[in-house]
C-alpha cells in the first residue's frame, strides 16, 4: 500500500494510464461475459438511440454498439499486443545483432531500415494490405513490417552504447564467443529500451489498425474494429451520431491510457530515453 | 370607386400581364446553355458499351451514341425511332426492316450508313463475342442482320418475339462506327468514343470526371439544349451524399439509390431539389457457385435459400424501400408476376422464419456436422458490404460461417465472370429491358450473362424460351407463372432472388425536360434536358 502510494505520488499520470490499461485488458479478456450480445448479431432494429436496453444504441444493421465496442477492445488489444511483440522483438534482435557484428552487416541492414522508414507508414501499410488482403491477421503482418525497422534502429543505437562499455570489453577479453556475449550481456542490457518500445508502440499499433479499418483497408467490415465502426458511423452522422461517438471515445481512451502508461514505464526504466523512443 | 379609377387599375393589370405572362411562359420554354452535373458510382475503366455490363460504362457513353431505336425522352414508356426513321414488320413477325435517317454524321465528320449498323450488330451477335447486355438480350431472338442498301437494314428473327423492339431500344444496343471498330478493334478507349449522339465525348480523367460537350451537328436541329454534361466519379455513399448536399451534382437518378436517411439529410440541406422514391427495375440477387463445394451440393443451396431472410434484408439494408421475395415485381411486371400472397407462402419467403431455419440447419448438419466455413464475396459499392454482413449473420444461424471478402468493383465483376467465388452476398442486377423475360434470360437460364452461379436447368431454359416466343398475352402470362412457380418450388437455385430494389432519388428544380427511364440504363442521353434560370 505504501509502495502504491509512493508510486502514485511520483507518477500520477502513469498510474492513471495504468488504470485505463488495466480496464482495457479486463474488458478485452472478459468480453464474452461483459458484452450483452455477439459482435455480429444483427437481430435488432437499426439506428436505435441509446437507451436502457441498448446503452450505446444500435448501428445501421441493428447490431448493439456497446457489444461491438467491448469486443472491439479485444480485437484492438490482440492486434496491438501481437504485432508489437513480434515486430519489436524481431526488430530489437535485428538491431542488436547487426550493431554488434558491425561492418557490412550493420551498414547493409541500416540501408534496408532507411529504405523502409523513408515510406510514409500509412502508405506502406495500405500497400501491404492491398497485397495481403483484408483480414485481422494480415493487419498484424503489416504492422510487424512497419514496427520492425523502427525497433531495429532504436535498439541499434542503444546497443552501440552498450558495446563500447568496459564490461563488454572484459567479456571479449576473457574469450567469450560472440553469441554468448550477445545473449548474456548485450540483449539483457537492451531490455529497458525494449520494454519501453513495447509499451509505447501498442497505442501506435491500435491507431494504425483503426486507421486502416477506417479507410476500409484493415480488418473486414463485419469485425468489431473501432476504426471500422467509425466508417459506418460517418454514413449516419446526422441520424445516429452515437455510432461515431462511442468507438471514437474508446479509441481515444485506449491510446491516451497506453501513452501515459508507456511514458511512465520509460521514465522509470531509463530516464535517459525520455524523448528518444516510441 | 370611380369609372376612371377602375379603368386605370384595369390598364395597369393589363400592362403587368403583358410582361409577366410572356416571362412566365419563357420559363416553360427550353433554353440553351448550361452544364448538367451528374455522377457515376465508380470508375468505368473500359468504355466498350457492346462488351461491358456495369452501369458506369453505360452512363459514361449514353449521350455519345445513338441506337436504331430508343425510349422517348418525353415518354419513356414508348419505343420510338432514333437513327431509324421508321420501320416495318413482316406479316409473320420475323423480319424487321429499318429505314435510316439520311445525312447523319459521326462526330469525326464521317457519314453514317447502314454499313455501320450491320458492323455493330454483327459484332454484338457474334457467338464468340461476349456481350452481356445487348448480345444477351438479342442473341436468343435474332438470326442475322442484313444491309439492303446504304439506308436500310433488316433484322431476321428466329421467331416472332414480343421483346425484340424493347430490347433493341435498350441503351446498351448502340450503333458504333464501322471505321472506328476497324481502327481500334474495340470501343474501350476514349479515342474510340465516336458516336452520332447529342454529345461528343470530351474528356475522361480516371477516377475523377467524364465530360461530354454539345454536338453542334446533331441530326435533330436545335438539340441538345445543354452545352455539356459533367459526370463526377464519386465512390462511396458518404461522398455521393456530400456532393449532393453541396450542390455539386444536379441529378441522382441511377443506382445506387439514396437511402431514406440520406434523402432526409439532403432535404435538410437543400430546398432547391425534388426528392422522390422510385423503383429502378433492379433486382437484389445472391449467388451460390454451383460448380464448387459446398454449393455444388443442392442441399446446401437449399439451406441458403431457406436461411436468407429476405424481408429482413429489405427492411434493414434497403430501409424498407423494396419488394422482398418476388422473382418478378408486380409493380413493374404487372400480371406477369406471381401474386405476392402466393410467393410469400413459399419456403424461404414465409414468415416467421423458424421453420425455414430449422430445415436449413438440418440440411447443413447432414453434410457438415458442426457447420461449414465459406468465403462470402462482395463488391465494395453502394451498401453491398452492409448487406453482406447481414447475409453472414443470417447464414450463421444455420451453421454456415462466412468470412467476408471485399472486391473493388471491376475486380469483383472479373471474379464473378471467372467463377472465382463461393457465395456472392449481393449483386444488384438492373433490367436492361422492361419485359418479364429480362430477369430469367439474365440470371436463370444456362446462357444468362449474369448466371454467375453457373447453374444449368434444362427445364428453366425450356420454360423461359417458351415464354419468350409466346405472342399471345394470356399464354405468355401463364408461361411466366409456370416458370416462377418451378423456380420457387425447386428451392435450390444458385441464383437467389432477394427482392426488387427501390430507393430515393433527386433532381435539381432547375433541371427541366427530364423523365426517369423505365430501367436505370435508359433516358440518360439528356438530349431534351435543359436548365431553367
Amino acid at each position: 500500500m505504501r509502495k502504491a502510494l509512493t508510486m502514485l505520488r511520483r507518477q500520477p499520470l502513469g498510474v492513471a494510464g495504468g488504470v485505463i490499461v488495466l480496464v482495457l485488458i479486463a474488458v478485452a479478456v472478459l468480453a464474452p461475459r461483459l458484452a450483452p450480445h455477439g459482435p455480429k448479431e444483427a437481430g435488432f432494429a437499426p439506428y436505435l438511440a441509446p437507451s436502457a436496453e441498448f446503452p450505446m444504441g444500435t448501428d445501421q444493421l441493428g447490431r448493439d454498439v456497446l457489444s461491438r465496442v467491448i469486443w472491439g477492445a479485444r480485437l484492438s488489444l490482440y492486434v496491438g499486443l501481437v504485432s508489437v511483440l513480434f515486430g519489436i522483438t524481431a526488430g530489437s534482435l535485428w538491431g542488436a545483432v547487426t550493431a554488434y557484428l558491425g561492418g557490412a552487416a550493420d551498414i547493409g541492414s541500416q540501408r534496408v531500415v532507411d529504405s523502409v522508414m523513408a515510406l510514409p507508414p500509412i502508405i506502406l501499410a495500405l500497400a501491404l494490405m492491398a497485397a495481403l488482403g483484408q483480414s485481422v491477421d494480415n493487419v498484424i503482418i503489416a504492422l510487424v513490417i512497419l514496427l520492425t525497422p523502427t525497433a531495429a534502429r532504436t535498439v541499434r543505437s542503444i546497443a552501440l552504447g552498450i558495446i563500447a562499455s568496459p564490461y563488454m570489453e572484459s567479456a571479449r577479453a576473457v574469450g567469450a564467443s560472440n553469441w554468448r556475449i550477445i545473449a548474456r550481456h548485450l540483449i539483457p542490457n537492451c531490455m529497458a529500451g525494449y520494454i519501453v518500445l513495447v509499451t509505447t508502440n501498442v497505442s501506435y499499433a491500435i491507431v494504425v489498425e483503426a486507421s486502416l479499418s477506417f479507410i476500409g483497408a484493415g480488418a473486414p467490415p463485419d469485425e468489431p474494429s473501432w476504426g471500422g465502426m467509425l466508417t459506418a458511423g460517418i454514413q449516419a452522422i446526422e441520424t445516429a451520431p452515437w455510432m461515431i461517438f462511442f468507438p471514437g471515445v474508446a479509441i481515444s481512451l485506449a491510446v491516451f491510457g497506453l501513452n501515459l502508461f508507456g511514458d511512465s514505464i520509460r521514465d522509470v526504466s531509463d530516464p535517459r530515453l525520455r524523448g528518444g523512443l516510441g | 370607386m370611380t369609372i376612371s379609377k377602375t379603368l386605370r387599375i384595369l390598364a395597369g393589370l393589363a400592362l403587368v400581364t403583358a410582361f409577366v405572362v410572356p416571362a412566365a411562359q419563357a420559363q416553360d420554354k427550353p433554353r440553351s446553355g448550361g452544364i448538367l452535373t451528374w455522377f457515376d458510382y465508380g470508375d468505368p475503366g473500359r468504355l466498350d458499351v457492346h462488351a461491358e455490363s456495369p452501369l458506369v460504362v453505360q452512363q459514361a457513353t449514353a449521350g455519345v451514341f445513338s441506337g436504331l431505336l430508343h425510349y422517348d425522352p418525353a415518354d419513356p414508356s414508348k419505343v420510338v425511332g432514333d437513327l431509324a426513321e421508321r420501320w416495318t414488320i413482316s406479316p409473320d413477325g420475323k423480319t424487321y426492316t429499318f429505314h435510316l435517317r439520311k445525312g447523319v454524321k459521326w462526330h469525326d465528320g464521317e457519314p453514317f450508313s447502314a454499313a455501320d449498323v450491320k458492323a455493330s450488330f454483327d459484332r454484338i451477335l457474334n457467338p464468340e463475342f461476349q456481350s452481356p447486355k445487348c448480345g444477351a438480350s438479342l442473341k436468343p431472338m435474332v438470326a442475322g442482320v442484313e444491309m439492303l442498301d446504304a439506308n436500310t437494314v433488316q433484322f431476321k428473327l428466329k421467331f416472332p418475339a414480343a421483346p425484340f423492339l424493347p430490347s433493341l431500344a435498350s441503351a446498351w444496343c448502340r450503333v458504333a462506327a464501322k471505321h472506328i471498330l476497324a481502327k481500334y478493334g474495340d470501343l474501350n478507349q476514349s479515342e474510340a468514343q465516336i458516336g452520332t449522339g447529342p454529345f461528343k465525348f470530351k474528356k475522361y480523367e480516371r477516377g475523377s470526371v467524364i465530360e461530354w460537350e454539345k454536338n453542334p451537328n446533331y441530326f435533330i436541329p436545335g438539340l441538345p439544349y445543354l452545352d455539356g454534361v459533367k459526370q463526377f466519379i464519386l465512390v462511396g455513399g458518404p461522398t455521393q451524399v456530400a456532393a449532393a448536399k453541396a450542390g455539386k451534382i444536379m441529378l441522382w437518378d441511377a443506382w445506387p439509390p439514396m437511402r431514406k436517411t440520406q434523402a432526409d439529410e439532403l432535404a435538410r440541406a437543400r430546398q432547391d431539389v425534388d426528392i422522390y422514391q422510385a423503383s429502378i427495375n433492379t433486382i437484389f440477387l445472391l449467388y451460390l457457385n454451383s460448380k464448387k463445394p459446398p454449393f455444388d451440393n443442392p442441399d446446401l443451396r437449399r439451406a441458403v435459400n431457406l436461411a436468407i431472410d429476405r424481408q429482413e434484408l429489405v427492411a434493414k439494408a434497403l430501409e424498407g424501400a423494396g419488394v422482398p421475395c418476388g422473382i418478378l415485381d408486380p409493380k413493374l411486371s404487372g400480371e406477369f408476376a406471381l401474386p405476392l400472397e402466393e410467393v410469400n407462402r413459399v419456403p424461404g419467403c414465409r414468415q416467421p422464419k423458424d421453420q425455414d431455419i430449422a430445415e436449413a440447419k438440418k440440411l447443413v448438419e447432414k453434410h457438415h456436422p458442426g457447420g461449414v466455413d465459406i468465403e462470402v464475396a462482395v463488391r465494395s459499392v453502394g451498401n453491398y458490404v452492409d448487406r453482406a454482413q447481414l447475409v453472414i449473420a443470417q447464414l450463421r444461424k444455420v451453421g454456415i460461417r462466412g468470412t467476408l471478402k471485399t472486391h473493388e468493383s471491376a475486380a469483383g465483376y472479373a471474379a464473378w465472370g471467372k467463377g472465382d467465388f463461393t457465395l456472392i452476398a449481393t449483386q444488384d442486377r438492373a433490367m436492361d429491358v422492361n419485359d418479364p423475360s429480362g430477369v430469367f434470360h439474365i440470371a436463370y437460364t444456362t446462357e444468362g450473362g449474369s448466371n454467375y452461379g453457373r447453374m444449368s436447368d434444362p427445364k428453366v431454359d425450356e420454360l423461359a424460351e417458351r415464354a419468350l416466343k409466346e405472342s399471345n398475352k394470356d399464354k405468355r402470362r401463364q408461361a411466366y407463372w409456370e416458370l416462377q412457380r418451378y423456380i420457387l418450388s425447386r428451392g435450390d437455385t444458385a441464383t437467389v432472388a432477394v427482392g426488387w430494389v427501390e430507393g430515393w432519388f433527386f433532381k435539381d428544380k432547375k433541371l427541366q425536360g427530364y423523365k426517369p427511364g423505365l430501367t436505370t440504363y435508359d433516358n440518360n442521353t439528356f438530349m431534351k434536358v435543359w436548365l431553367s434560370q
